[in-house]
């Protein structure tokens, strides 16, 4: 077996494992649908680059770098990709816990105002 | 002229109650923000006779301001000044500020330690420094003349109030130099007098010098970088 054929192997392993365990996840509702989807469409691309295996040993040769390093490169490529959209996620969620953290507690002083003014009503 | 005194408080409890007094007896209603400090700060202030706003979880010192300012806002007042919860700012010069603020029709009028006829304990060396940077890059970007650029006694007045209420930033230093240098540049007329200023009279200080230095390089980078909040210039602000 090439090399080439077990990384390939390695790979769709890889992505099923992947899509298994999100599955899994979103079943335990760990995962909002969102993050499911797009976890479940990352491993769907990794069994896809799996059967293109082949062609980016081709790539590799052209560029005359080892396809291991191919894939690294798209791999880390990825995770960086969703590394800045989950910040972006969690910059967006933390200004929006700020804002209605705010409005509860000035709702909460609302509310004990309200309270204040029927007890002195009655 | 409607005047809301906002003092944000984070375990605060040796000396809110004390504060509170003080406002309440100079004639100013008083507004408590309580940052979620677990501790006894808000009980102790509304027996001290402030209103007080309880935070369910907590923000740091500008959530707990822009909270303030939204009160401020929906309530009705036209002027908010700014006091620690820690006994460190003299409230008797509160009056001061809000001449000011009138006499020369200023928009936010800052009360430093550093001005001439100030005085300030137990500021160490290193801190003066980086004051004096700050305050460098207050006069150069935004020709705004602030001798005490960290200085988080203030009055601020509408229509600067309602957009600070709209839009303040959360990190250490963006709610006091920030703030000032996206308010200068946006033409808001920004204003100082002397204080003096008492070392703080109980609880903990907010920042480490980790925490300090951490915050003057992101300040520093967010001037660079022009990724500062933002707010309406001076000229349209308020008229909807």
């Amino acid at each position: 077996m090439s090399t080439t054929v077990k990384q390939a192997l390695v790979l769709a392993l890889g992505g099923l494992g992947l899509a298994f365990v999100v599955l899994r996840l979103a079943h335990r509702r760990l995962l909002t649908t969102r993050y499911a989807f797009g976890w479940f469409g990352v491993a769907v691309l990794v069994i896809l680059a799996a059967a293109a295996m082949p062609f980016v040993s081709d790539l590799g040769k052209i560029a005359n770098i080892t396809p291991t390093a191919v894939l690294l490169m798209i791999s880390s490529a990825v995770l960086l990709a969703i590394s800045i959209q989950l910040s972006i996620s969690v910059s967006l969620l933390q200004e929006r816990l700020r804002t209605t953290a705010e409005a509860h507690a000035l709702l909460a002083n609302k509310v004990a105002e309200l309270e204040r003014q029927r007890q002195s009503d009655t | 002229m409607k005047v809301l005194v906002v003092i944000p408080a984070y375990r605060e409890e040796a000396c809110i109650a004390e504060v509170v007094t003080s406002v309440i007896d100079a004639g100013y209603a008083c507004l408590v923000v309580e940052d979620a400090g677990g501790d006894r700060t808000a009980e102790l202030a509304a027996a001290a006779g402030a209103e007080v706003v309880e935070l369910p979880i907590n923000l740091g010192v500008g959530g707990a301001l822009r909270t303030g300012w939204r009160y401020a806002v929906t309530h009705g007042f036209d002027v908010v000044v700014q006091v620690d919860g820690d006994g460190q700012h003299p409230v008797a010069h509160i009056g001061q500020l809000l001449t000011k603020l009138e006499d020369n029709d200023l928009d936010m009028v800052v009360g430093s330690r550093f001005a001439d006829g100030g005085s300030h304990e137990g500021v160490s060396l290193m801190r003066r420094v980086c004051m004096r940077l700050l305050s460098a890059i207050l006069r150069r970007f935004a020709r705004v003349t602030l001798s005490d650029p960290t200085s988080g006694f203030r009055a601020i007045r509408q229509p600067l109030l309602a957009e600070f209420a709209d839009e303040f930033p959360q990190h250490y230093l963006g709610d006091t130099f920030e703030a000032a240098l996206v308010a200068g540049r946006r033409g808001y007329r920004i204003g100082e007098i002397a204080i003096p200023m008492r070392a703080r009279q109980g609880g903990k200080p907010s920042a480490d010098v980790f925490a300090s230095a951490r915050a003057m390089v992101r300040a520093v980078v967010v001037l660079l970088t022009g990724t500062s909040f933002d707010i309406s210039p001076r000229t349209s602000a308020g008229r909807q």
